[in-house]
């Protein structure tokens, strides 16, 4: 096991390393220029040469791109060109509160979502199954908008989990009548074992792969950010510093924020992978 | 089950719900930044955020009234050598900085020096350009500012390149305030200044907090806090307002018509005269557009007063040059360019288009723009001028406009500080073409010429007749489509006193602002209420 997660992690480094390299590359062909935005709406040709040096964006590309890798090399993601902050900085202080909304929503998305499943799958076409249904539909039509200006943990958890709260419960429900109508739960239900134990020990984990997969990779897309929930609610997380970023082309804090962001994606992708070995005896890592 | 149907009950119950916050408090909320400040050193202070911030913070040697009038701050007085090159300013006594440091001549100098001084990375010298040496140690051409002085603690005597008689009033820029001589590592996070208000917290993207300076020279600010929040969002500012979450709100452009026309909210609003300046800038210097028949017939083209009622529900006030009314120079008596397409037609004939033109019209994708953009569209194609909308996200359409790769650039301009200088400079002289502001290339020498005597021309009179001489060339040259002056529209919740909507962003230091207890929080709320 620990083999395996040594493994994935070593995995992880050329896709951070593809990710770096991209993004580098991205922004450089990207329009907009770090300096613009810096110098505000009335400038002059001098004072805006003067910050390109001071900034080295007129080093030949891979110059900038090694100096830039040195950096992260040592752990350092460089200071914003625009705060003069240490990025490493802003992440840290912004990445709790993404955590925080990211968490609620799948807190949320989880007991609502695999509730409605398992009620839906235990009486098909009865009148949860139908109220799930319209959910969902009505759940995954959902852009993640805002209504009202509440500040409240619920409202952009519910805003941001909404989606996932259909798609788990659509997930969880076909999951369920599958696993309902197998043999295994025959038996289990003619040893006389009580329905509550058959339903959530046999049938649920049975149904708990599909389940993890939509949880996993939904956490993993909130944790990097839920850029419009996080704007309209106001909310001080690492969605709105990226978006504000890229306004500003402020290079260093996006490339920063992007790598942040891959690495925490593939720490997400790995729990889930490890989450699947704990629901299902049959799957091992070696 | 009973449990997320529990959950989603305040889902479906959210457009009616109040944030229910107007509990008695007297701090005063703001909500106007939409994005997180730069920083609050005033050195970096180059966008609007910021630059609120930092006038809570620091003073200058001069500030900013409510009303964009210019007064004494950390300068009492000051006099001007009779050749216009040389100021004293007089210093306040008895100022002290947060930290308890008393203010000094030499600070100024620090100040400024810092403010220019590259290694900073500020990026807006220009407001002490005019200072002797300035340029050069900005440029990193010379190591000391000559032009810079203090011939005693309560003293600054400054030395100009060339008489520039509205300097007192670049002064009052956040830019030019005074910090103290050397500044610690992170000071952009934790500022000490002499302003009326201290740094208590910073929430990125979220608020600042300030509580009063109690020895501030002006007088302790009456309220226990101020609150900026910062809201991404317009719609969400306008919610927390709904429910007394905030006292002061911009309206949004586009919600203008709902509030003037609601009987109740109406009674909330209160305005500004307006120094912000919305147009279509020409590039002088592509195609067709270098010639002015055809600038004035794309000024013909336009129905600008349906625009304006349509859209910005009649907030505009017809531009006829870039001096708006409320500044000396302006000419009233100006009749701007009205909805001809005859005459259009005519001109472009005249010009050697008897087929029309293609242009592509740049804009950025903030909705009103793009609204605004879509409606020239459909007029300039009664006038056969057939125009391609380009919609980029704003760094990239300012670019291209800077770069001169765009035919029409659709922007406005804001006012750092009240003079018609302030338009006519920046957004036409010639030696600011570019990223100095000059977006249309306009390089007119008899214009250039009248703008650089006002600039240089103590007598006010004087000086204000050639604003207005300066400012009926560049009307008659066309080279925008004059659009309107946007009048800021604010909401003020009924429990604030003595606030009054600044004309420039940074006029407003709220010392004289309260709430009063009585109708403090609920009554909106209660009033919103469908």
């Amino acid at each position: 096991m620990s083999a395996f997660i040594l493994r994935r992690l070593l995995l992880a480094i050329p896709t951070l390393v593809g990710v770096l390299i991209i993004a580098f590359l991205l922004l450089y062909v990207a329009p907009g220029d770090p300096v613009m935005a810096m110098v505000g709406e009335r400038a002059d040709e001098e004072t805006i040469a003067r910050l390109r040096a001071e900034l080295r964006l007129d080093d030949p590309l891979p110059v900038q791109f090694g100096h830039y890798v040195a950096g992260i090399a040592k752990g350092d993601l460089g200071r914003s060109y625009i705060t003069n902050r240490p990025i490493r900085r802003d992440i840290v202080e912004r990445f709790p509160k993404t955590l925080q909304l990211a968490g609620a929503a799948m807190l949320l998305a989880t007991i609502c979502g695999v509730t409605l499943g398992v009620l839906s799958a235990r009486n098909p076409g009865g009148p949860i199954d139908r109220f799930g249904l319209a959910l969902a539909y009505l759940g995954i039509s959902f852009p993640p908008s805002g209504f009202g200006g509440a500040r409240y943990l619920v409202l952009p958890a519910l805003a941001l989990g909404m989606r996932s709260i259909a798609f788990l419960a659509r997930m969880t429900r076909s999951a369920m009548l599958d696993s309902l109508g197998a043999d295994y739960v025959r038996t289990a239900r003619a040893k006389g074992l009580r329905e509550r134990s058959v339903v959530a020990r046999h049938a649920l984990r049975n149904a708990l792969i599909p389940i993890i997969t939509v949880l996993g990779l939904d956490f993993g897309a909130y944790l990097t950010g839920s850029i419009l929930t996080e704007t309209i609610f106001s909310w001080p997380g690492i969605g709105r510093y990226v978006v504000n970023a890229i306004a500003r082309r402020d290079l260093p804090a996006i490339q920063g924020s992007v790598l942040f962001l891959s690495a925490v994606f593939v720490l997400v992708n790995l729990i889930t992978d490890l989450a699947y070995a704990k629901a299902d005896p049959r799957v091992t890592y070696s | 089950m009973r449990r997320s149907l529990a959950l989603l009950l305040p889902f479906l119950a959210i457009g009616c719900g109040g944030g229910g916050g107007g509990t008695e408090r007297r701090t005063l909320v703001d909500s106007r930044d939409n994005y997180d400040p730069r920083s609050l050193d005033p050195a970096l202070s180059t966008d609007v955020p910021t630059g609120r911030a930092v006038a809570y913070l620091f003073d200058g040697l001069t500030r900013f009234t409510p009303d964009a009038r210019v007064i004494p701050a950390l300068a009492t007085s000051w006099e001007t050598s009779p050749d216009g090159l040389t100021y004293t300013f007089h210093l306040r006594r008895g100022v002290t900085f947060t930290d308890g440091t008393p203010f000094v001549a030499r600070q100024v100098l620090a100040s400024w020096q810092r403010v220019l001084d590259p290694k900073v990375r500020g990026g807006r010298g220009w407001p002490l350009y005019p200072v002797l040496g300035a340029k050069e140690y900005a440029d990193g051409k010379s190591t000391t500012l000559q032009g810079l002085s203090a011939p005693n603690d309560s003293t600054v005597v400054v030395v100009l390149k060339e008489p520039f008689a509205i300097f007192p009033k670049l002064l009052a820029m956040p830019v030019a305030s005074v910090a103290p001589e050397r500044v610690p590592e992170g000071f952009g996070e934790h500022p000490i200044g002499t302003g009326p208000w201290k740094l208590v917290e910073w929430k990125h993207d979220d608020y600042l907090l300030f509580a009063p300076n109690e020895r501030y020279w002006g007088g302790r600010p009456r309220a226990d806090s101020l609150k900026a929040r910062i809201i991404a969002e317009p719609s969400t500012a306008v919610a927390e307002f709904q429910s007394g979450n905030v006292d002061v709100l911009q309206i949004p452009q586009g919600e203008i018509a709902d509030w003037q026309e609601d009987t109740e909210r109406r009674k909330l609003l209160a305005s500004t005269p307006s120094l912000e300046l919305v147009y279509v800038a020409i590039n002088t210097t592509r195609g067709p557009l270098a010639d002015v028949r055809v600038r004035q017939a794309l000024n013909y083209a336009v129905d600008r007063r349906r625009i304006v009622r349509n859209l910005i529900a009649g907030r505009g006030e017809l531009a006829a040059g870039v001096i708006p009314s409320s500044l000396p120079g302006s000419d009233k008596a100006r009749v701007g360019f009205a909805f001809d397409t005859t005459r259009a037609r005519q001109l472009l004939r005249e010009a050697g288009y008897p087929n029309g033109i293609d242009l592509e019209l740049w804009t950025s994708t903030n909705p009103i723009y793009v609204r605004i953009a879509e409606t020239l569209q459909a007029y300039l194609k009664l006038s056969g001028v057939r125009v391609k909308v380009v919609q980029r996200e704003s760094a990239a359409a300012r670019e291209a406009a800077r770069k001169g790769r765009a035919d029409l650039f659709i922007k406005d301009w804001y006012a750092d500080y009240p003079d018609a200088e302030n338009f006519l400079y920046p957004l036409l002289h010639s030696a600011n073409k570019g990223v100095g502001g000059n977006v249309s290339f306009y390089a007119n020498a008899q214009f250039d010429s009248l703008v650089t005597l006002a600039r240089r021309e103590p007598d006010e009179a004087k000086r204000i007749a050639l604003y207005t001489q300066a400012d009926q060339i560049a009307f008659r040259d066309a080279p925008m489509i004059f659009l309107w002056f946007y009048s800021e529209l604010y909401a003020v919740q009924p429990w604030l006193r003595g606030f009054q909507p600044p004309v420039i962003f940074n006029g407003q230091p709220w010392t004289t602002v309260t709430t009063t207890a009585a109708t403090n929080g609920k009554l909106a709320s209660r009033q919103e209420q469908p």
